[in-house]
C-alpha cells in the first residue's frame, strides 16, 4: 500500500530524514518509535504533504507517486494524519468543518455527498462509539478543548473519513489512561484487513493497547532496527542509546 | 474651490426660507470651512486617510449645490425584502419619505430642526461644511417608554442624476427614558464620484437602547464620511455595527460620551475590502463617569490593494473609576498589496480601571490551511472556511437576531 | 519646617542632587555661528567637522520646535543657554586618571561611580561625561589590545577621523528633527565605540553623564559601531544636580550594527525630576536610533526612565539588513509632576526582520505618562513580525497613563501583534503583602518590581540592582 524508498528530507539546510525506507501493506499496524528529534514528526508531515521541506527519494501510495499530490488530494486518496497538536480554529464550527471535510472526501471518491440530516445521523453514531461529547460538535473547532478532547476529535474524524492509511503522530502524548483507552479502542475497531496504521510514538505505553505487527526504531532520520512487538518492550527497558 | 463654495452657498440659501440670523450662522460655518478646507494628513485624525487628496484624485472639482425643489422617484426595488420595517428615504440627500407605518403614531415625534446648528466635540471641518449646506434637518423623538416594534431602515441612495457633487445630510435622534430603537443605515448608489457627508446626533436618556447598524455593502465609487455622536445617560446602551465594504472610500466615526453611570457602548465592525478601496473606522469612547463599559471588536479581510484603517481611542477621565474598556482589532491581509493600519489608543486618568486593547494583523494561518487540506478540503474551500470563521464572531455580536441574519446573508456567512 | 530641614528633605528625595564647585570654561551664552565655531575651535576640530555642524545649524534655523507630543513645556529660549561648559582644569587634558582634578573624582564618588576602584572591581570600562566633556575613560589599555576603540568622541574625531566621518550622521542625519539637528550643530562630547570584526567585547562599556553647571544645555553625541560579527553591551547612566530652573538635555545616540553584529544598549536615566511641586528638573529630549545595517544584525534597547521633568525619547531600530532583529524594553516611572512621552519605532525594511517591544509604564502623583510607538512593516519586509506589549499601572487618580501605538502593516506575509493593558495595584495584593509584614511602600516596591520584571531581566547584573532600587525610590510617597 505504502512504499517508502530512500526518503531524504531537509529543512533550512538541516537534514532530518536520511534514507528512510518502509513498506506498509493492507491490514498491518506499524509502529515507529524514536527519541525527540529523530525525525518522527517530519515523516508524518511529509506523508501528509506539509510544505517547506526539501524532499528526495520515492514514496508510492497504491503504486502512485504520493509526493506529487497536494495535501487534500492525499486526503481524498485515503491518507489521514492524526496531528500531534490539532489546531484550534476559532470561528469555525466543528460540525460544519466535519461535514465539509467528509463531503469533499466522498465527492473525490465518487460517492454521494451527505445532506445535513444524513451527516448528523452518522456523526452522532460515531461520536457515541468513541464516547465523544456531542455537545462539543457545536463548538468552534478544537477551541477550548482539553488535550484529550482534541485527540478524541482527531479519532472521530478518522472514523468518519474511513481512511486507508492512518498516521497517528504521538497521539498518546498528554493523554490520561482513560482517554488513551478510548483512542486505542477507536483504532482497534477501525482496524481491518483493508486498511493500515502507522503509529508514531515516543513511548511504548500506547502499544499496550494497540498491538502492532511491526515495530521500527527511528534514529537520526533513518530506521536502524525493525522487529516484532517485542522490540518495543526491549526499547522501553534499554532506552534508545543502545541502538545508536 | 472657494469661489465654487460661495456661489453654491448663495444658490442654496435662495431656495431656503431662513431668517437673517440663520443665514449668518450658516455663513459663519461656511467661512470656517473655507478657512480649514477638507481634512488632510497633517491632522492627526486624518493621518492615514487624506480626504483632501482622496477627493482631488477621485472626484476632482466638487460642486456643492443640490437642487432640492423637485422630488425624486423612490425606487422601491432597493427596499429590503423579508423584514418588515419603517423607512426614511434619502435620495441625493433629499428626504423623500419618512414612514413609521408599523408604529404608534403618538409615540414618535418628528421635529423640524433645520435652523439649529450641531456642534460636536472631536469633530472637524466637515461638520462646518455640513452645517453650511444641509437644507433640512429633522429630529426623531421616541417618547418615554416606547420601544419601536419594527426596525427603521434609512435608505441612502445616490442616483445617476448627480455627478461630482457633495451631499450633506443630518439627522438627530432622541431616545427618551426606557425607549428603544433599532436602526439600519443602508447605502445604495447608482452614480459615482460624489462625496456624501453625514452627521447624526443621538441622545440616549436613562435606560434607552439604541441599536445602530451601518451597511455599506454595494459596490460603488463614491466617497463617504459619517459622523455619529452618541450621548448616553444612566443605564443606556448603544450598540453600533459597521459593515464597511462597498464604497471607494468610507470613513465612519463614532464618538460616544458615556455620561451616565452604568451606561455602555459597543462598537463592532467588519472591513471586507477589495480593489483599491480605502476605508477607515475611527472611534472615540469617552468614559466620563464611574461604572461605565465599552467594548470594541473590528475585523478586516483585505484583498488586492485595499487598505483599512482603524483608529480607536478609549478616554477615561479621573471621575470614571471602575471603567471597563476593551478594544480588539484583527486583520487578514490576503494580498501583498493590501495594507492595514491601526492606532489603538488609551488615554487614562483614573486608576481603578480595567482597560486593554489588542491588535493583530497578518496573513491567513498556513498551519490552519494545512490542517483543513489534510482533511480533504481544497485551498479555496479552506480559505473561505477560515475567513468565514474569522468574521463570524463579529457578526455574532449583533444582538438583534433578525438583523443579524440579514447581515449574514449579505456577507454570505454560513453558520 | 525650617529651611535647613527642607533642604535635607529635598536631598533625601533626590540623592544625586548636589553640585560641585569647579571652575568652568563657558562659551558665550546664546546660539549663533560664532558659538559653533568657538566650540569647534576649542576642540581643535578638522574642517569637515565644522562643516557638519554648520550644515546642521543651517537646517536648525528653519525648523520649528515641535509641539505634537503630549507633555507641553514652556518655550525654551535657545539664546539664553550656554552651549559649551567644560571644567577649566580639563583644558590641558590629564594623561591618566591620577592627574584628574581630585574634586572631579570626588564628584564621581558621590555619584557612586568611583572611576578607579569600583569600575575595576565590576569589570566595567567607564567613560565619564561631566557637563559636556568626557573626563576619563577607564580600561583603555585592555580594550586597545583587542582593537576596540572606546574613547570620548572628541578624541575619536582627532584619532579616527575615517570612522567618524563615515558613520557620524549616517543614522541621524544633520537634516533630522529639531532637537537632533540642534545636537548635530553644538554637540560637545560623548562616547565613541568601535568593535572590530569578530570581536566580542570582553566587558560592559559604560558612560556616566552628569550636568553640573547651571544654565547649561547638555548635548552629548554617542556613536557606536559594531563591525561584522562583533558584540558589545553598553550602559549609560545619568544624573544632574537639583536646580530651580529647567535644564535642557538633547543628546543624540547613533548605533550601527553590521552583518551578524549585536549591540545591547542599556540606560538608567535618573536626571533630576524637579521638586514635589514640579519646579526645576531636566528636559530630556534625546534622539536615539540604531541601524541594523547588515544581515543577521541585532540591536536591543533597554531603558529605565525614572528621572527628568519631561522625558521625550523614542529609541528606535531601523531593520534594514535581512534577518535583523530589533528589541525595545522599557520601564518608565513618573511621579509628582513629571511627564514622560516615550516609546520606540521599529521600521522593518529587510526580509525576515523581527522586533519585540515590551513597555511598562507606571504613573503616580500628578504625573503623566504616554507610550508612543510606531511599528511599520514595509511592503518589501517579507515574513517579518512584531510583538508589542504595553502595560500601564496607575497609582492614584491625579495621574494619567496613555498608550498611542501606530501600527502599519503593508506586507501580507508579515504579522504584527499588539497588546496593552492598564490596571492598578489591587487592594488584595497590597493587603496580602502587608499581612505578611511588609509596609505599604515595600509592598508597592515589590509589586511594581514584579510588574517590571520582564524588563529588569534584560539589564546587565550591575545595573539591574541599581534599577530595582531606583524603581522603589521613585515611587516613595506615592502610596497612602
Amino acid at each position: 500500500m505504502l512504499k517508502i524508498n530512500n526518503l531524504n528530507a531537509t529543512i533550512d539546510n538541516k537534514s532530518i530524514l536520511n534514507g528512510l525506507s518502509l513498506d506498509i501493506n493492507p491490514g498491518q499496524v506499524h509502529a515507529i518509535m524514536g527519541p525527540n528529534g529523530s525525525g518522527k514528526s517530519t515523516l508524518s508531515n511529509i506523508l501528509s504533504g506539509k510544505k517547506g521541506y526539501e524532499v528526495s527519494g520515492e514514496v508510492l501510495f497504491e503504486e502512485k507517486d504520493l509526493l506529487e499530490l497536494e495535501t487534500e488530494e492525499r486526503a481524498h486518496k485515503g491518507i489521514f494524519l492524526a496531528f500531534q497538536y490539532p489546531l484550534e480554529i476559532p470561528g469555525v464550527n466543528t460540525n460544519i468543518f466535519l461535514k465539509t471535510s467528509l463531503n469533499a472526501v466522498r465527492k473525490a471518491r465518487g460517492e454521494k455527498e451527505l445532506d445535513a440530516i444524513e451527516f448528523l445521523k452518522l456523526v452522532k453514531e460515531k461520536s457515541k462509539k468513541l464516547k465523544f461529547d456531542e455537545e462539543k460538535l457545536n463548538r468552534q473547532l478544537n477551541v477550548g478543548f482539553s488535550g484529550g478532547e482534541k485527540k478524541k476529535n482527531e479519532i472521530l474524524q478518522m472514523s468518519l473519513l474511513d481512511p486507508k492509511l492512518s498516521i497517528l503522530d504521538e497521539t498518546d502524548s498528554g493523554l490520561d489512561i482513560d482517554a488513551l483507552k478510548v483512542v486505542a479502542d477507536g483504532v482497534n475497531t477501525l482496524r481491518d484487513k483493508n486498511n493500515a496504521f502507522l503509529i508514531i510514538t515516543h513511548y511504548q505505553r500506547l502499544l499496550d493497547y494497540i498491538k502492532p505487527d511491526f515495530v521500527h526504531v527511528l534514529m537520526n532520520g533513518k530506521i536502524v532496527k525493525s522487529g516484532g512487538p517485542d522490540l518495543a518492550l526491549e526499547l522501553e527497558k534499554k532506552g534508545y542509546e543502545n541502538f545508536n | 474651490m472657494k469661489e465654487q463654495l460661495k456661489k453654491d452657498f448663495d444658490n442654496n440659501i435662495k431656495n431656503l426660507n431662513l431668517s437673517q440670523k440663520d443665514i449668518e450662522i450658516k455663513k459663519f460655518c461656511l467661512d470656517n470651512f473655507i478657512e480649514k478646507g477638507f481634512p488632510n494628513r497633517k491632522e492627526e485624525d486624518w493621518k492615514f486617510s487624506d480626504l483632501n487628496q482622496l477627493i482631488k484624485n477621485n472626484i476632482g472639482e466638487l460642486s456643492f449645490y443640490n437642487d432640492h425643489t423637485s422630488t425624486n422617484k423612490v425606487d422601491t426595488s432597493v427596499f429590503v425584502d423579508g423584514l418588515e420595517h419603517n423607512k426614511i428615504v434619502f435620495i441625493n440627500g433629499r428626504i423623500e419619505k419618512i414612514d413609521f407605518e408599523y408604529e404608534k403614531k403618538d409615540q414618535i415625534e418628528i421635529i423640524d430642526q433645520s435652523e439649529t446648528i450641531n456642534e460636536f466635540k472631536n469633530s472637524n471641518s466637515l461638520s462646518d461644511l455640513n452645517n453650511a449646506f444641509t437644507n433640512k434637518c429633522f429630529k426623531i423623538l421616541v417618547k418615554k417608554g416606547y420601544q419601536l416594534i419594527k426596525p427603521l431602515i434609512i435608505y441612502h441612495s445616490i442616483n445617476s442624476k448627480i455627478w461630482s457633487k457633495n451631499i450633506n445630510l443630518r439627522l438627530n435622534f432622541e431616545l427618551d427614558k426606557d425607549s428603544s430603537l433599532r436602526l439600519i443605515d443602508l447605502f445604495s448608489d447608482t452614480s459615482e464620484k460624489n462625496f456624501l457627508n453625514i452627521f447624526y446626533n443621538f441622545e440616549l436618556k436613562e435606560n434607552a437602547v439604541l441599536k445602530n447598524y451601518k451597511v455599506d455593502k454595494f459596490e460603488n465609487k463614491n466617497i463617504k464620511y459619517s459622523f455619529n455622536n452618541i450621548d448616553q445617560d444612566k443605564n443606556s446602551v448603544s450598540e453600533t455595527f459597521i459593515l464597511s465594504s462597498g464604497s471607494k472610500f468610507f470613513k465612519n466615526e463614532i464618538n460616544c460620551n458615556l455620561n451616565g453611570e452604568y451606561s455602555s457602548a459597543f462598537v463592532n465592525g467588519i472591513f471586507s475590502l477589495n480593489n483599491d478601496k480605502h476605508h477607515e473606522i475611527r472611534t472615540i469612547i469617552n468614559h466620563l463617569t464611574k461604572n461605565t463599559k465599552s467594548y470594541q471588536l473590528i475585523k478586516s479581510v483585505l484583498e488586492e490593494s485595499s487598505k483599512a484603517v482603524y483608529q480607536g481611542k478609549i478616554f477615561v477621565n479621573s471621575d470614571a473609576q471602575k471603567t471597563d474598556g476593551y478594544q480588539l482589532s484583527k486583520a487578514i491581509l490576503l494580498n501583498k498589496e493590501s495594507e492595514f493600519n491601526a492606532k489603538p489608543e488609551l488615554e487614562i486618568y483614573a486608576d481603578d480601571v480595567k482597560c486593554s486593547h489588542g491588535s493583530a494583523s497578518g496573513s491567513l494561518n498556513e498551519d490552519s490551511i494545512f490542517y483543513l487540506m489534510s482533511r480533504g478540503l481544497n485551498y479555496q474551500q479552506s480559505r473561505e472556511l477560515l475567513i468565514n470563521g474569522f468574521l463570524l464572531d463579529v457578526v455574532e455580536k449583533i444582538t438583534d437576531s433578525q438583523i443579524k441574519n440579514l447581515i449574514k446573508n449579505m456577507i454570505g456567512i454560513k453558520e | 519646617m525650617n529651611n535647613r530641614q527642607k533642604e535635607i528633605d529635598n536631598l533625601k528625595d533626590y540623592k544625586y542632587g548636589f553640585s560641585t564647585d569647579i571652575e568652568n570654561i563657558q562659551a558665550p551664552k546664546g546660539l549663533n555661528e560664532d558659538v559653533i565655531k568657538f566650540i569647534s575651535n576649542i576642540k581643535n576640530e578638522p574642517a569637515w567637522m565644522l562643516e557638519f555642524r554648520l550644515k546642521a545649524f543651517d537646517r536648525f534655523k528653519v525648523l520649528k520646535e515641535p509641539d505634537w507630543q503630549k507633555p507641553k513645556f514652556p518655550k525654551i529660549d535657545y539664546q539664553d543657554l550656554y552651549y559649551y561648559s567644560a571644567p577649566k582644569s580639563m583644558k590641558d587634558k590629564p594623561k591618566s586618571l591620577d592627574e584628574l582634578d581630585p574634586k572631579l573624582l570626588e564628584t564621581y564618588k558621590k555619584l557612586g561611580i568611583p572611576l578607579q576602584e569600583q569600575a575595576r572591581l565590576n569589570g566595567i570600562a567607564v567613560d565619564a561625561v561631566f557637563d559636556s566633556v568626557s573626563v576619563a575613560t577607564t580600561f583603555k589599555d585592555e580594550l586597545t589590545k583587542q582593537g576596540i576603540i572606546f574613547c570620548p568622541i572628541s578624541e575619536a574625531i582627532q584619532n579616527h577621523p575615517q570612522l567618524v566621518k563615515k558613520y557620524l550622521g549616517s543614522v541621524i542625519p544633520t537634516s533630522d528633527h529639531f532637537f537632533a539637528t540642534l545636537n548635530s550643530a553644538v554637540f560637545t562630547d560623548g562616547s565613541f565605540v568601535y568593535i572590530p570584526e569578530g570581536i566580542r567585547c570582553p566587558m560592559e562599556l559604560s558612560t556616566y553623564f552628569r550636568i553640573n553647571a547651571s544654565n547649561t544645555g547638555q548635548f552629548e553625541r554617542t556613536l557606536i559601531i559594531a563591525d561584522k560579527g562583533s558584540y558589545v553591551s553598553y550602559l549609560e547612566g545619568c544624573t544632574a544636580p537639583m536646580r530651580d530652573e529647567n535644564q535642557l538635555h538633547a543628546a543624540n545616540v547613533e548605533l550601527v550594527a553590521l552583518d551578524d553584529a549585536e549591540i545591547k544598549y542599556s540606560t538608567v536615566q535618573n536626571w533630576y525630576p524637579g521638586d514635589k511641586d514640579g519646579k526645576g528638573g531636566i528636559y530630556n529630549f534625546v534622539t536615539k536610533r540604531g541601524l541594523c545595517k547588515g544581515k543577521n544584525s541585532k540591536i536591543s534597547w533597554t531603558q529605565v526612565e525614572t528621572g527628568s521633568a519631561i522625558t521625550w525619547k523614542y529609541p528606535s531600530c531601523i531593520l534594514k539588513g535581512d534577518n535583523s532583529v530589533g528589541e525595545f524594553y522599557s520601564i518608565a516611572i513618573t511621579n509628582n509632576h513629571q511627564k514622560a512621552d516615550t516609546g520606540t519605532k521599529m521600521i522593518h525594511l529587510g526580509k525576515n526582520t523581527k522586533s519585540k517591544i515590551i513597555s511598562k509604564g507606571i504613573s503616580a502623583g500628578s504625573s503623566d505618562m504616554t507610550y508612543r510607538g510606531l511599528v511599520d512593516i514595509s511592503s518589501k519586509a517579507k515574513n517579518s513580525n512584531n510583538y508589542t506589549q504595553c502595560d500601564s499601572l496607575l497609582m492614584g487618580n491625579k495621574c494619567g497613563a496613555h498608550t498611542v501605538p501606530y501600527i502599519k502593516n503593508k506586507n501580507s506575509e508579515s504579522n504584527i501583534a499588539h497588546e496593552a493593558t492598564t490596571s492598578k495595584i489591587s487592594e488584595e495584593q497590597l493587603h496580602y503583602c502587608q499581612q505578611r509584614g511588609l509596609n505599604p511602600e515595600e509592598a508597592v516596591g515589590l509589586i511594581v518590581n514584579g510588574f517590571c520584571k520582564e524588563v529588569l531581566q534584560q539589564l546587565p547584573m550591575e545595573f539591574a540592582v541599581e534599577a530595582q532600587k531606583l524603581v522603589g525610590i521613585s515611587l516613595e510617597g506615592s502610596v497612602g
